[in-house]
């Protein structure tokens, strides 16, 4: 099929636009979120601030962050809550206006929690209804406890999942039982729980340097919320590391064998992709059409795939990429899909309707009627969800895409589609003594396995 | 029966949809005419998920079928399987009624009735009544009629399965404009095809190992003493396989067929690679110790799983005629060693009977198979089966899944 992307390369970057300003905020959440915070140094951003909410005043007097906020003195005075997630929603309830005050005027949040515990599993879904309430894009990076962590600490993770879905614009779940795949043999935990801290920092990272103008490649704010505009949707998350002679296909290679791309939470295609390439002054822009050539075609991402490119100086023969990625799968979709269903609201054609400077106002078609949001249709827990936005398309790209994505199209899909969804995706989960017998099972119990 | 029959065997598989057409004669004797098969779409773990696609391949399958028969299906039996099957033993006592102690047609019938009509959930459904020996007095008789006594027992193996679900699959199959006789559930229709009566008798286990279920029953006495669903088959060992060598799911399947081939030496595997083309990254090497590994680990939690269930009711150790596999994953190399390192008990591959041609005598037709011997027993009217697995009286099952609306 013809990529219609590469006739057009321009059309996916929107850099120079002056689009809303972004206003950051990073906030770990219990223990581990805010262990990971800690660790991530990213003071040196501006426009990027952190914070730290827990119930447990020892744990954050620990922290080195600056805004450290404790939440529920009157539930749990000041101690962890033990394990139970009723208590860390009870003491985040508590405090509502303390967690709104530390997301301030904040239009991106990312929050970041390990699930299982009491205030992470209980307090971060309140947290994200918060940020979320108050209009922003909240993105969630959260790990799941290690199968031998027991069945009440995984139902727990499950259910505060299923919540944050709901709620988030996306949720990128890492399972810690990963780690032992993928540390050294003789790794402590605290080195494995710094491995998945550094995966969560970059990803974060990426989707900053993106923003901040800081790139050859920027997107602006508005991009980035069309690439999370399916709410609830599994996701992809991977990174990849190429240095020497080639390390533009070296790259690839480390990202197509990242562990968190082989996963059974992990989508295998995106409907919408994100890919950030950090290198050294030798990146040249044909190189990174070549990066972007392999990573759509591998992700099936061609029709939506917004890229940024950062230069560091200090590099040179190495390259780093970022790919995150969120499908329609099991999700719902904040706007109604355009009619017919092949046209899909593209981001490369959202990024040209502001970058387009024809200087001739071009005439936009609603594709997508704002839905009314009815209170009732709202399942439990989806309170406080935003009213769906719509998406925008032009008029003559319509035309243009109705054209070329017909019905070949559509035959295509059905085999992508099967592949996309794994192969458990439509099941009921598959329980057997508290564990999902749909995960591989060297997973469940730490095998590790060489490659 | 005079009149030859036409008789439709149809399972629709995670894998596969295979429909075998018979032509049953007089004296219980059927000659299979046409084969149809067709790779599945809208089926996962023994469940049907899209019924539409399901549906088209089911389709396809019975018209090939019936383009190689050259004859219609008249009879349609068809497997079942799946999570959602559930059984439980059900045991009824009653006094015998005649004054001479000597127990009659009648009290059998009445404990019969007893032990079957416990009343199920909503949206639950009786799919079998398996029975075991009656207690006459507590001593074990096989035909108690006639005989002295004063206390009759009679208990059966109850399986049930949720009501939308069977519909999916009689709906399927209505669908055509086709009548469904029977539903037999796979594991029983495998069990049929591999476990000779003498091994029924001394105590053995059939497990049918597919792509999306496991089904097993266990035999003892010539009774089936249990059986039981594991939604766990060789899908998982491809996924496990594809996620563990991240490979994609096409090269993990040929990985995982291959290897079937393959002789892997215990000692040799620890330096043996294995090459795969992969697009994108190029060739890889894989250590054969890790593709071993990633196997055994899901295979020794399916076996450990069955055993745990099975245990419950019937110590496995002392199913002294072993275990035996079948199923389309049973091909898989290496498998009989894990599950014996697990079970404690010989195991061995099932065999069909050799008078099955070449194309359909492969483990994953077993249930296929199997079907046409409930199919025949069917046939023989007032006569019970062979193996106790005996379906409620009258026509009450097919009845209920007719009135359904779809
Ligand atoms: N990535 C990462 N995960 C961690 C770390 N510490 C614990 N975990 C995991 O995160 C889960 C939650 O643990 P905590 O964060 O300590 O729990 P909490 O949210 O503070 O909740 P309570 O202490 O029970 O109130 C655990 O089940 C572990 O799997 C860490 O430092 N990093
Ligand atoms: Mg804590």
């Amino acid at each position: 099929m013809e990529n219609e992307n590469f006739s057009q390369p321009n059309t996916y970057f929107a850099s120079d636009i002056a689009g809303e300003d972004v206003r950051v905020k990073i906030i770990g959440v219990g223990g581990a979120g805010t262990n990971a915070v800690d660790r991530f140094h990213f003071d040196v951003i501006p426009g990027v601030r952190l914070a730290a909410i827990n119930t447990d005043a020892q744990a954050l007097a620990s922290s080195l962050l600056e805004e450290k906020v404790m939440i529920g003195r009157g539930v749990t005075r000041g101690l962890s809550t033990g394990g139970e997630a009723d208590l860390g929603r009870k003491a985040a309830l508590s405090d509502r206006d303390k967690i709104t005050h530390v997301i301030g005027s904040a239009n991106l949040v990312f929050l970041v929690a390990g699930l299982g515990g009491g205030t992470g599993s209980g307090a971060l879904p309140v947290i994200a209804e918060i940020a979320a309430e108050r209009g922003a894009q909240v993105i969630a990076f959260v790990a799941l406890p290690f199968t031998m962590e027991g069945n009440r600490r995984r139902q727990q993770a499950d259910d505060a999942l299923r919540e944050l879905r709901q709620v988030c614009d996306a949720v990128i779940p890492i399972p810690n039982d990963v780690l032992l795949q993928d540390v050294a043999d003789n790794a402590t935990v605290l080195d494995a729980f710094a491995k998945v801290d550094s995966w969560i920092s970059q990803g974060i990272r990426s989707i900053c340097t993106m923003l901040f103008n800081t790139g050859m490649i920027n997107i602006d704010f508005s991009t980035l919320k069309q690439a999370f505009i399916s709410r609830g949707g599994k996701t992809l998350f991977g990174l990849g590391k190429g240095t020497g002679e080639d390390y533009a296909k070296n790259a690839l290679k480390d990202l197509f064998m990242c562990p968190l791309l082989h996963l059974p939470e992990s989508a295998t295609c995106a409907d919408r992709l994100l890919v950030n390439i950090i290198g050294g002054t030798d990146l040249s822009l044909a190189q990174v059409n070549e990066i972007m050539e392999m990573i759509t075609e591998k992700f099936n991402s061609s029709d939506s795939t917004v890229i940024g490119a950062v230069v560091d100086e200090r590099l040179n023969q190495t390259l780093e990429i970022c790919v995150i990625g969120t499908t329609d799968i099991g999700g719902h979709k904040r706007a109604v899909r355009p009619n017919p269903p092949s046209v899909k609201p593209r981001i490369e054609v959202v990024g040209e309707e502001f970058g387009s400077n024809t200087g001739e106002p071009e005439k936009q078609t609603e594709v997508a009627k704002p839905q009314e949001w009815i209170p009732g249709l709202e399942k439990a827990g989806e309170k406080g969800a935003k009213p769906p936005s719509s998406v925008s398309v032009h008029a003559s790209k319509l035309a243009h895409a109705s054209k070329t994505g017909g019905i070949p199209q559509n035959e295509f899909s059905f085999v992508q589609k099967e592949e996309q969804r794994g192969f458990f995706d439509k099941t009921e989960r598959n329980l057997f003594e508290g564990q999902d017998l749909d995960v591989p099972t060297y997973l469940r119990r730490g095998i590790k396995i060489t490659l | 029966m005079n009149s030859s029959k036409i008789i439709g065997a149809i399972e629709i598989g995670t894998s596969k949809v295979v429909v075998l057409v018979g032509e049953s004669a007089a004296h219980g004797k059927l000659r299979i005419i046409g084969k149809g098969e067709c790779a599945s779409a809208g089926v996962a773990k023994g469940e049907i998920t899209d019924f539409k696609l399901a549906s088209e391949c089911v389709h396809r399958a019975i018209v090939e079928a019936e383009q190689m028969a050259n004859a219609k299906i008249e009879h349609v039996f068809i497997a079942q399987t799946g999570k959602h099957l559930e059984s439980f033993y059900n045991q009824s006592t009653v006094t015998v009624m005649s004054s001479d102690n000597i127990v009659r047609r009648t009290d059998v019938e009445r404990a019969e009735k007893d032990a079957k009509s416990k009343e199920l959930p909503q949206n639950r459904l009786y799919i079998h009544h398996i029975r075991n020996p009656f207690l006459l007095d507590d001593r074990v008789v096989l035909g108690p009629v006639g005989m002295g006594g004063k206390k009759l027992q009679v208990g059966y193996w109850c399986v049930t399965g949720d009501k939308n679900k069977i519909r999916d699959h009689v709906g399927i199959i209505g669908g055509f404009g086709m009548r469904v006789d029977d539903m037999i559930i796979s594991s029983l229709a495998s069990g049929v095809m591999v476990a000779s009566a003498d091994e029924k008798k001394s105590g053995v286990i059939v497990l049918d190992i597919g792509s999306g279920t496991t089904d097993y029953a266990v035999y003892r006495d010539g009774f089936v003493v249990y059986c039981g669903v594991v939604p766990v088959g060789g899908d998982h060992l491809t996924n496990d396989l594809s996620l563990g060598l991240r490979i994609n799911r096409k090269n993990a399947e040929s990985l995982k067929v291959e290897l079937d081939k393959a002789f892997i030496d215990k000692s040799e595997a620890e330096n043996r690679i294995w090459m795969i083309g992969d697009k994108g990254i190029g060739e890889r090497n894989i250590p054969v110790q890790s593709i071993v590994k990633i196997i055994n680990a899901r295979m020794e939690e399916l076996f450990n799983i069955v055993l745990k269930q099975v245990n419950v009711h019937v110590p496995v150790r002392e199913l002294s005629a072993g275990a035996i596999l079948t199923g389309g994953s049973s091909r898989l190399y290496g498998i009989e060693q894990s599950a014996a390192d697990v079970f404690g008990i010989e195991v061995r591959r099932g065999q069909h009977p050799e008078w099955i041609s070449k194309d359909i005598e492969g483990p994953e037709y077993s249930t296929a198979l199997g079907l046409f011997h409930y199919a025949l027993t069917a046939q023989e009217s007032n006569s019970e089966r062979d193996d106790g697995a005996q379906k409620q009286k009258s026509a009450g099952f097919i009845k209920k899944i007719l009135n359904f609306k779809l």
